[in-house]
């Protein structure tokens, strides 16, 4: 299959190359080992199918009701994507805040050591990751030698995270990414402080009613959010290069302010989606890890831990 | 002599009118776009309902938004200072006040005649504030107002380990997924706001008794979390919490006009 048909996160359908050729793949069905990866989180389920050679499909799926079926869903539509059934995976991993949730999992893995696994695929230059989800935010390093360095993870406060971008988007009823150059009037930004999406809302409305434009009060949110990225990124250390993953990695307009903030342009990932590297990651884990019993794998995977807590 | 306060909310507008140390009246009304339509919509229908009218009121003071634009006040007050003098008259030992709005939570204390010390408030996190209680209760599946009798039930509570609400919004839908009890779930998230609010106390500087006002007051099991990170039971006030602003600020006008008449009379100046 040349093109995998996924959703992106607004429901759209829109159509990934994933640089395989139809005449690579058929014929020798049979003996072609296939592993998944779905990285679960709070509003997406993300999953990635792999064989040795690469991915072949991957399916982001946004969710309100239970990340169980959401999960589910979008491993069905990813594989059916591929044309094969589920029985054809030779092993499925998770991870994510729902990870351990996850339906039919061969074992739930640390998001970090999923990322890690993946740019170093993807990129083997890159030493510094940053990945900002809509419930998560954190920041790590890649050593020379390619283990896990050190790494800063915020999960006591939304502060960074994606789901303020998308609060005050709806309260101003304004697209995600409604990113214009042309819209914005530096001048007449306002400065947001707040980093709660709780107040950043009511902050937002108070500045539209005392006559802000709207477009200029989502780029001053949007620069909120940019700086308390920039902010932990600059504490751990800015080694280049600089990779972003993650749901707000798509949005152009923080991606944008970082890239002004921390002097640099974020490594190109060989095209993708940055929304799915994690479950690329846990695909890659479990294409590793096949050949080893559940507790090599699980040691595997504290070895990433370790190394990241030892360094 | 008679005094009145004039308390406008986002929500609600509330007016009390004090005689001699004791309340005579009060009246709540919905707030409407201008704090000055709010204000006289309050005072008209407090005054209406006593049969009395503006020129009768020795002095009128007001507190919360636009406390400054209302023309027929004499003066303005904070609405800490309010809450601190309202609470500390209708509980004369009261010495902390723990106020949990909707949007805010604010710890404040007072001395033996009601003046503020010193007040602490939330303004960088909603953690501990009745938005947070809301958020977390929907995660549960129930409304705020269950929450207290609800989390009384709890046979083992859990431990939230994140101050943030929406994370813990999350863990709510985790935990209901394993199969946790709902008691238990709900003992966890009035745990982790009384911590919250816990730490503004024992910022300010913890001193007895502790009067807990706002909707806060409201959930029992927020009350009984909080007294047990304080270490003493709380005491409460005997009106509705929302006059609390309200009734302060009528005192003090009447503070002011009692120092007013008292340096009169020693020939001074007034205060």
């Amino acid at each position: 299959m040349a093109r995998a048909v996924c959703l992106d996160d607004d429901g759209r359908s829109c159509e990934n190359q994933v640089g395989r050729s139809a005449s690579s793949w058929g014929g020798r069905e049979e003996e072609k080992l296939l592993y998944a990866g779905c990285d679960l989180g709070v509003a997406t389920a993300k999953v990635a199918v792999i064989d040795e050679e690469g991915l072949l499909a991957f399916e982001i799926l946004a969710y309100s009701g239970f990340p169980q079926e959401a999960a589910a869903a979008a491993t069905e539509r990813a594989l059916a994507r591929v044309g094969v059934p589920r029985s054809r995976l030779k092993r499925y991993l998770s991870t994510g805040f729902g990870g351990k949730a996850v339906p039919h999992s061969d074992g739930a893995v640390p998001d970090t050591a999923c990322l890690h696994r993946a740019v170093r695929m993807l990129d083997p230059r890159v030493r510094t990751v940053v990945s900002v989800g809509g419930h998560s935010f954190s920041v790590f390093h890649i050593r020379d030698d390619g283990g896990l360095g050190e790494s800063a993870i915020t999960d006591m406060c939304t502060a960074g995270m994606g789901l303020m971008l998308e609060t005050v988007a709806v309260a101003l009823d304004l697209p995600l990414d409604g990113w214009d150059p042309g819209v914005q009037r530096p001048g007449q930004v306002p400065f947001i402080d707040n980093q709660c999406p709780i107040f950043a809302e009511s902050e937002a409305i108070s500045l539209v009613n005392e006559g802000h434009d709207r477009h200029d009060v989502q780029a001053g949110v949007t620069a909120a959010v940019a700086n308390k990225i920039a902010g932990l990124t600059r504490r751990l250390g800015v080694r280049r290069e600089v990779a972003i993953v993650g749901g707000v990695a798509k949005n152009r307009a923080v991606v944008g302010l970082l890239e002004r903030n921390l002097q640099l342009g974020f490594a190109g990932l060989s095209g993708m989606d940055p929304q799915v590297v994690a479950a690329y990651g846990a695909a890659l884990l479990a294409q590793e890890g096949c050949s080893l019993d559940t507790e090599r794998l699980s040691s595997s995977v504290s070895e990433h831990l370790r190394r990241k807590g030892g360094s | 002599m008679l005094t009145a306060g004039c308390d406008v909310g986002a929500l609600t507008t509330k007016g009390a009118i004090v005689q001699d140390g004791v309340v005579l009246g009060w009246a709540i009304v919905l707030s409407r776009s201008q704090a000055v339509q709010s204000a006289t919509d309050v005072m008209d229908k407090l005054l209406g309902d006593l049969g009395l009218s503006y020129g009768r009121i020795d002095h009128i003071f007001s507190t919360g938004y636009g406390r400054n634009l209302i023309p027929f006040a004499h003066g303005n007050m904070s609405e800490i200072s309010c809450h601190g003098r309202g609470a500390q008259w209708l509980v004369p030992g009261v010495r902390t006040v723990i106020d949990g709005g909707g949007q805010d939570c604010k710890a404040i204390r007072v001395n033996g005649r009601g003046a503020l010390v010193d007040f602490r408030m939330n303004t960088k996190c909603a953690a501990g504030t009745g938005k947070a209680l809301e958020l977390m209760a929907r995660s549960l599946g129930v409304d705020v107002s269950e929450l207290g009798p609800l989390s009384l039930q709890a046979k083992d509570p859990i431990k939230m380990n994140k101050p943030c609400c929406i994370l813990t919004q999350m863990e709510v839908k985790r935990l209901l997924f394993e199969g946790r009890d709902r008691a238990d779930i709900a003992a966890g998230i009035n745990d982790v706001v009384a911590r919250e609010i816990m730490h503004l106390v024992r910022d300010v500087g913890q001193e007895n008794d502790i009067a807990v006002t706002g909707g806060a007051a409201k959930n029992i099991g927020l009350v009984r979390s909080l007294e047990r990170y304080l270490g003493v039971a709380t005491v409460s006030v005997p009106v509705d919490p929302q006059l609390i602003g309200a009734i302060g600020a009528a005192v003090l006008a009447a503070d002011r006009c009692g120092r007013a008449a008292a340096g009169q009379s020693r020939g001074g100046p007034p205060g």
